[in-house]
């Protein structure tokens, strides 16, 4: 396992112009090109500051950048997940010529997300001023949040690039769990907003190692305030998810080259 | 330098990927209806090659042939019996499968150099006389997927051939390219040969026996005959030919 951190180290000139070329490839045909991924994030939180603050008539004040942190980082996670599915069945000219660290597949889809992370949050923080975001010294905890969001994603990509070269139907599921946890966790609302009584709000983010995160974005960008202590669970989770998939995926490394 | 002894590498035959993905997660749920097909894409294989040999592989199509090159580059582990390679590989980039089609000539050429592991630099160094080679001229900043087939081949082997690595890995690429290109290849692999190890894949007989110090024939998974260039081709050549019938059967 450690191998295998080792051999990605080693290939990080190979990740880096994956990440760089992939990035070029998909922006090179628009006419717009790379003012999507600006225009990408910005569309979306229209629709949904429109659908809730306008429509549904909730959400408060600073309902969209509060909106805006949390979309950011949980399309970050699922936008890599979804590109780790195919990472490898989408590359098999490549990895049938010559040999390398498979796991840089899913690694570049990862690294594209983040920058699509930092492409966002570039719009984020003019309108952390128009909306009166509260800056304070918690900001330093984005970091650490972003660092535990990464190693929660990087296990779970493993993961699924592994199982989705075998099963294609994976795809077609994940799209169904990204749907599903996006509503179950808090990115449209807040918490407390939703729930009252304190041991269903205990029970509610311990069951979802996302949620404690997303209220930590929303915390230390936004409110000035510390992490929520969930942070910990999203913690500990990223940490048991990033051993399975090391483990999981340097087990089947080698027959995923004939599978495909 | 290649040392490969009683080598084997199995596929399992199925239609789709499903019960693949049935028995992967786990013998005890998939195997019941587990397919019986299995079938070796090479085995019993076993030949050395000398520092600077060139060495001809040819067969039908499906013999194993390509399969050989990719255990050779290492992406295969051996199923079966042990392969030994001292020195660097340079890919196989067999009529562009490895290039991004979205991106450019002049990119490709930089991700398939990180690919095989040379350095920015390095590949800084030698890129104008890959483009030179490749006669793309402006066509190098346009995307591969715009590129003709002897287009490709001219790249995927100028970049093969420009690497400096031991090992230079070639399937197929050079009969697809048209009589100049064909010209100027022959020159390079004279200009390589003796210098660098060649495993060279081809159905041009005359490519084969002009550069060929060793043949290998290929036959379903088996090595049916290796040894001097004109021999092995001739007894290739006679085991391919479409049996006539004799005339009193008319």
């Amino acid at each position: 396992m450690i191998e295998q951190l080792k051999k990605v180290w080693q290939r990080r000139e190979l990740l880096w112009y994956m990440v760089k070329l992939q990035m070029k490839a998909e922006k090179k045909n628009k006419v717009l090109g790379f003012a999507w991924s600006f225009l990408d994030p910005l569309l979306l939180l229209i629709v949904y500051v429109v659908l809730i603050g306008y429509i549904f008539g909730r959400g408060g004040p600073q309902f969209p950048i509060l909106l805006f942190i949390a979309l950011l980082s949980w399309r970050w996670f699922t936008s890599s997940l979804s590109r780790s599915v195919t990472s490898i069945t989408s590359k098999v000219g490549l990895i049938q010529s010559v040999r390398f660290p498979l796991a840089i597949l899913p690694l570049s889809g990862i690294i594209i997300g983040f920058f699509d992370w930092l492409f966002g949050f570039v719009i984020l923080v003019p309108m952390l001023f128009i909306f009166e975001a509260s800056f304070t010294v918690n900001i330093l905890w984005l970091p650490v949040l972003l660092l535990i969001e990464f190693v929660d994603i990087v296990g779970a990509c493993l993961i699924f690039a592994v199982v989705g070269t075998y099963l294609a139907d994976l795809s077609n599921i994940v799209q169904f769990l990204i749907r599903l946890g996006f509503y179950l966790s808090p990115i449209l609302y807040s918490v407390k907003d939703v729930i009252t009584s304190e041991r269903l709000t205990m029970l509610y983010m311990l069951s979802n190692p996302f949620a404690g995160l997303l209220e930590s974005y929303k915390n230390v960008v936004i409110l000035g305030a510390p992490p929520t202590g969930y942070a910990l669970v999203g913690a500990a989770v990223a940490c048991v998810v990033f051993v399975i998939g090391l483990w999981y995926f340097s087990r089947n490394e080698h027959k995923l080259v004939k599978a495909i | 330098m290649i040392n490969v002894s009683d080598l084997g590498i199995k596929f399992r035959m199925e239609k789709r990927r499903r019960s693949r993905a049935l028995d992967f997660f786990g013998e005890k749920f998939g195997n019941r209806q587990r397919p019986s097909g299995e079938f070796w894409a090479l085995r019993h294989v076993s030949f050395t090659v000398e520092r600077g040999e060139t060495i001809g592989i040819i067969g039908r199509n499906g013999s194993g042939k390509s399969t050989l090159l990719r255990v050779i580059a290492g992406v295969y582990p051996p199923d079966e019996g042990q392969v030994s390679v001292e020195g660097e590989v340079s890919t196989l980039f067999g009529l562009g499968t490895g290039f991004n089609q979205e991106l450019s000539g002049r990119d490709n050429i930089y991700l398939n150099g990180i690919i095989i592991g040379l350095a920015k630099n390095q590949i800084d160094g030698i890129i104008d006389s890959i483009i030179e080679f490749t006669e793309l001229s402006d066509f190098i900043e346009m995307p591969v997927r715009t590129y003709s087939t002897g287009m490709r081949a001219r790249l995927g082997f100028a970049i093969a051939i420009h690497s400096d690595k031991d090992i230079v890995l070639i399937d197929e690429i050079m009969n697809a390219g048209d009589a100049a290109f064909r010209q100027k290849a022959d020159a390079e692999m004279d200009r390589i040969m003796g210098e660098r190890t060649v495993l060279l894949v081809s159905h041009a007989m005359s490519t084969i026996e002009k550069f060929a110090s060793k043949v290998i024939w290929l036959d379903r998974g088996v090595i049916a005959a290796m040894g001097e260039p004109g021999e092995v081709i001739e007894q290739y050549l006679a085991a391919s030919k479409v049996k006539k019938r004799p005339p009193d059967e008319y």
